[in-house]
Order: structure tokens, then sequence, then C-alpha cells
């Protein structure tokens, strides 16, 4: 068994964001791997703790980026693909995409794993796209997923907690949600082994495309925080001030 | 003179409310508006769809669309578009929408963009408007090549009310292959914990840091007010507390007459289970927070000292 999981480094939750033209100031935050991916990534690794498997990752991303493989491969994957060129800043999904495709296609993996969405964009979009480039049946948003007899039984989520069971033949890409499992933490002595591990750097012409061919036909014009609408009424003082306007507030309400 | 294409989407033996906001955003931009509905024995509702405003409505009546595959859909919805050469088509931003727009987009070479919440003109070329990080900023996108495709957030737009008669075209599907089976619906097994009856309801968020303080932080509040504790994913996802105290998209959709919430962010999926509270309250120590733009009253501060004041406070108040 052959897995690829395909994550994304994104900022801290806690980091404090500042808008700067179409996207955010990177100058100085604090990374993550995507919450999404990392169930993803677990996911994986549930299987080859389970039998057999080896587990790839793969990013897009600049020098930043390799860290999140890094602690990847700590957790447990094997090796590591990571995709950069600086004319990639500002990428779209369907070239985020692409260049996946590209990087897998020779590889022949029997599941392709990530997250339903990144908590920057928030797109939900390459996961179904990578799938479609290349030639592999998808479903998204697992909750549950089963490999047996070369299929993946899979509980995908609808709404209000409602779920759809599908079926898939491998090799096929399912993206996950978020609780799907319980995600592991890199340990110290996977950390010191994921040092040895292999990190394959690769530009757009290793993987034999040109600029021309990932070109992207989404751009962000403008990034900025939404402008308030009316809005709360913001209570201000100490705690306990606050408490008690907003004591009289719930008896008003007739709660009290 | 521009086209438009909507991808309907049925749900419960109906047409989904969100396939009437599609309809309201294609009828606000202007040019010809043409509808595609898929399904088995869905005749009727194409002609329902073409009497609110759904334009020339193709009916994809196939026994192979009667639940839904990325598949099967994907290739009548090429076929659609092929058919038509539209400059936008439209989907909703639904699990559907979310599994096959992206499929759609890639094996044609389109651009799309994914949870819109408005679409603006600027002369002949359309911007797109959409939350990014969790809705912490608002962006504005433009696509290149056509048709671009975008989904489409439900509940941004008011659904289309008007009743312009449109007309109703067989569409023919042609028995589309799925390599993935469907197998079962599953609803929700709904536990002992509904909080659609409760009159208040106190909430937790990621903010609250760990599950003890569910127990020691929250937990207090929760009790003086004689309310129902929920929470938000995050809380659930971490096994802090079960499925059926989750507030939102993928949890409960609740109406009680005061509802707080603390240490949320205030991201769409939450806010689409909670907007409809008669009172809102939302205590949080980022005063740009989203849950601040949905909150009758908001209280900018740690919630490690609000809360404990709080509950002291409505305890004495109670005598
Ligand atoms: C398909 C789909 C379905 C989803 N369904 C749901 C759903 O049903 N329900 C749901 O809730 N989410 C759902 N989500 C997830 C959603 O997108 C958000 O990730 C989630 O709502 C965030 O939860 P949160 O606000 O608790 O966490 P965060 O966004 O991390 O927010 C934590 C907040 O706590 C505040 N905070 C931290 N510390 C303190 C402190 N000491 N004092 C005061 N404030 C503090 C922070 O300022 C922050 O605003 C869904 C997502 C997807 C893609």
């Amino acid at each position: 068994m052959k897995i690829l999981v395909c994550l994304k480094q994104v900022p801290h939750k806690d980091a404090r964001l500042e808008a700067s033209g179409g996207w955010i100031d990177e100058g100085g935050i604090k990374f993550e791997i995507n919450q999404y991916d990392t169930y993803a990534l677990e996911e994986a690794l549930r299987i080859k703790d389970a039998g057999e498997a080896e587990v790839v990752v793969a990013t897009i991303g600049p020098d930043r980026t390799s860290q999140a493989l890094r602690t990847a491969l700590g957790m447990g994957a094997d090796r590591a693909i990571q995709i950069w060129d600086d004319s990639l800043s500002g990428a779209d999904s369907l070239t985020i995409a692409k260049l996946l495709a590209a990087a897998a296609k020779d590889e022949s993996f029997d599941l392709v794993l990530m997250g339903l969405m990144s908590d920057d964009a928030n797109n939900s979009l390459t996961g179904p796209m990578l799938a479609e480039l290349l030639g592999l049946p998808h479903t998204t948003g697992a909750m549950k997923i089963e490999l047996s007899d070369g299929k993946a039984q899979v509980e995908r989520e609808l709404e209000g907690g409602s779920l759809q069971v599908v079926d898939l033949p491998l090799p096929c890409l399912i993206t996950v949600q978020t609780g799907l499992n319980e995600v592991r933490y890199a340990s110290l002595k996977g950390i010191m082994q994921a040092k040895k591990k292999p990190l394959d750097k690769k530009g757009i012409s290793d993987l034999g495309l040109d600029a021309a061919a990932v070109a992207s036909k989404v751009t962000v014009d403008k990034l900025y925080v939404p402008t308030k609408g009316e809005g709360a009424e913001i209570l201000e003082g100490s705690a306990g001030e606050v408490a008690q306007q907003l004591v009289g507030k719930i008896k008003e309400l007739g709660l009290l | 003179m521009s086209k438009t294409l909507i991808v309907g989407e049925i749900q419960k033996g109906g047409l989904r409310e969100a396939t009437l906001e599609l309809v309201a955003m294609a009828r606000g931009l202007g040019g010809d508006v043409v509808s595609l509905v898929l399904g088995s024995g869905v005749s009727g509702l194409a002609e329902d769809l073409a009497k609110k405003g759904g334009g020339k409505v193709l009916c994809a009546d196939d026994a192979a669309l009667e639940n839904y595959t990325a598949d099967a859909y994907a290739s009548v919805i090429r076929k659609a578009i092929e058919a038509e050469s539209p400059d936008l088509v439209l989907f909703s931003n639904t699990p559907s929408g979310w599994d096959v727009a992206p499929k759609v987009a890639a094996g044609i070479d389109a651009g799309i963009v994914t949870d819109v919440i408005r679409i603006e003109k600027d002369g002949d070329e359309l911007v797109f408007v959409r939350r990014m990080f969790n809705a912490k900023f608002d962006s504005q996108l433009r696509v290149t090549g056509s048709p671009k495709l975008a989904t489409v957030q439900p509940g941004a737009l008011e659904a289309y009310s008007g009743s312009e008669g449109g007309s109703v075209e067989a569409f023919d599907a042609g028995s589309p292959q799925s390599r993935t089976t469907f197998v079962e619906t599953r609803t929700a097994a709904s536990g002992g914990h509904d909080l659609s009856k409760a009159e208040i309801i106190v909430s937790g968020g990621r903010g609250l840091q760990k599950p003890e303080n569910f127990e020691e932080v929250l937990k207090p509040l929760v009790e003086a007010l004689g309310a129902q504790m929920g929470a938000s994913r995050p809380v659930v996802d971490a096994g802090w507390l079960p499925h059926e105290y989750q507030v939102g998209s993928s949890g409960q959709v609740v109406t009680p007459k005061l509802y707080i919430a603390i240490g949320i962010s205030g991201a769409i999926q939450h806010l689409v289970g909670m907007k409809g509270s008669n009172y809102i309250v939302a205590i949080n120590k980022d005063a740009d927070a989203p849950i601040f733009e949905v909150a009758d009253v908001g209280i900018v501060a740690d919630l490690f000292d609000i809360v404990p004041a709080l509950a002291a406070a409505i305890g004495s108040a109670k005598g």
C-alpha cells in the first residue's frame, strides 16, 4: 500500500494576522500544519501501523514549509516532497492541483488523503481537482474510512450530523473532516529519525511543467477586515462591572 | 449578452432554498439564466424551478442520478456546460456542491471561486467576494477565462421571489457511470442532549483551552442560568464533549431566547447554527472576532476573568 498525504502549512491558529495586499503579512508569524491535513496524515499513519504501507507527504510551498514536512516525517511519514518556485506565490488551487498531479502521476499511489479545506484560504478545492487530474474517484469530508478488498468505505459528513456512506474502488482520493481520529504528536525519537528521512525538493521544470502550464486563473485582488455592520453593543468596565451590566440585560429579557 | 447556468439541488424531495438564492444572484447580474436539475423523477421539480425564475430549465431525469455521486453528476454538468456555453456557472456551497464543482472545474480547466457571498460587476468584469481565514477577512477575487465557476454560500442572499415564466427541456443525461457507489444516508442519531428547545444556551469554544474548563469555568455559569451547554466543533472533534453538544451546520441549529458564545470566533459554520437566536452575547478577547457581528452584546476580554464574575453576579441576582 502506497499512500500520498498532501498537506499545507498555514498560519498558526493563534497568530495575529494583518492583511497586506491580496494576502496576509507573513512576517514574524508562526506556522503549523493545516488542522484538516493533520487528520489526513494521522489516518495514513494508522493504516501504516495496522499493516504494510509507505506514507509520502507532499506540499507546495516556500522554504519555511519544509518544517511542516519535517513534522510529518517526525510523526511517522516515510518521505517528503516539497515543490516550489517563487513564481508560485499566490497560485490558485488548480495550479496547486496540477503540480501535485505532476508529482504523483508516476508513483501509482493506492490512496491519496488530504484535508477537506485549509484554515487560511478556506477554498475546499484542491482535493477533488487533484482526483480529477489523476483520473481517480474521490469523496470529500470523511468522518470514517475503512479499507478492505481493494475498496474504501467512507462515511462522509453531510449537514446537521447526517452521513452518507459510499464505496470507492482503490486507487482513490479522500478528503477528510476534522474529528476523524485523534492526531498523534511527533515523539522525540520520531523527530530525531525524521532528520535522516528523504525530503525531495523540486521546481516546476523538474515536474516537466512550465510556468504557462501552471498559470493561475484566480487572483485575490484584495484582502481586508470586513466592514462591520451594526455589530454588538460592547460593554466596558472591570469584570465585575460588565457582569452587572449583563445581569441587567438578562433581567430585561425576563430570563432572571 | 452574458449567460449564467445554475446547478440546482434537490433535498428531501424538494428544491433546496439555496437554489433559489442562486436564481437571485444570477438575476441580479442580468443576462440569460439557464438552470439544470439532476435526479430521478424530478420533472415536477424542474417545472417548479421554471416557475420560480430558473429560466430555461434543463431536466436531467435519469435513474443513474437518483443519489448524488461525483462522477455521474460531474459528467452531466459538463454536458450542460458544453450545450449551453455559459459565462458563469453557479453551484451552492453544500456537501454535494463542494464535492462536484472543483471536479468539474479541473475537468474543463476553468477558474473557480468557492463560498462566495456576493458577485459585483466592475464594468464587464466580475468581482467575487468571499471570506477567508475563517471569516476574519473578506476578499475580492477575479477569474480569467470562461466559463467561470463559483459556489455560493447558502443564506448569503435572499431566495428569488419573482415568478418569471420559464420553460422545461428534457436533457439527456446518457445514463452516466460512477466509480463510487452510494450505500446509504444516515440521519443524525438524536442523542439525549436536545438543544432545540433550550431557552438559554451557553456555548464554549476552543478558547476554553482544555476539557476541565468546561466543568470548572463554564458549568457554574450554565447552572446559575439554568441553561443548557453547547459547544463549537473543535471542542467536539477533540472529544471534550459529545457530538450532540455541537452547534452549527454539522451539528444542531438552535434558536434559544439567549445564546452566550464564549471563546468562539464565529466561523460561518457555527453562525448558521445559532444566528437565529433571539438575543446573542459574545465573550471573546479578540475585538475583531466575527462573532461580534451577529451578537447583540459583546464583551472584549479574557473569558477566564469574565465568566466566573458573571456566574457570581447571576448567583447573587437570584438571591
Ligand atoms: C463542512 C464544515 C462543517 C463545520 N461545522 C461546524 C459546526 O457545526 N459547528 C462549529 O462550531 N464549527 C463547524 N465547523 C468548523 C468551523 O469552520 C470553525 O473551525 C469552528 O467553528 C471554530 O471553532 P471555535 O470558534 O471554537 O475556535 P476558533 O476559531 O479557534 O476560535 C477560538 C476563539 O476563542 C477566542 N479566545 C481564545 N482564548 C480566549 C480567552 N482566554 N478569552 C476570550 N476569548 C478567547 C479567540 O479569540 C478565538 O476567537 C465546520 C467546518 C466545516 C468545513
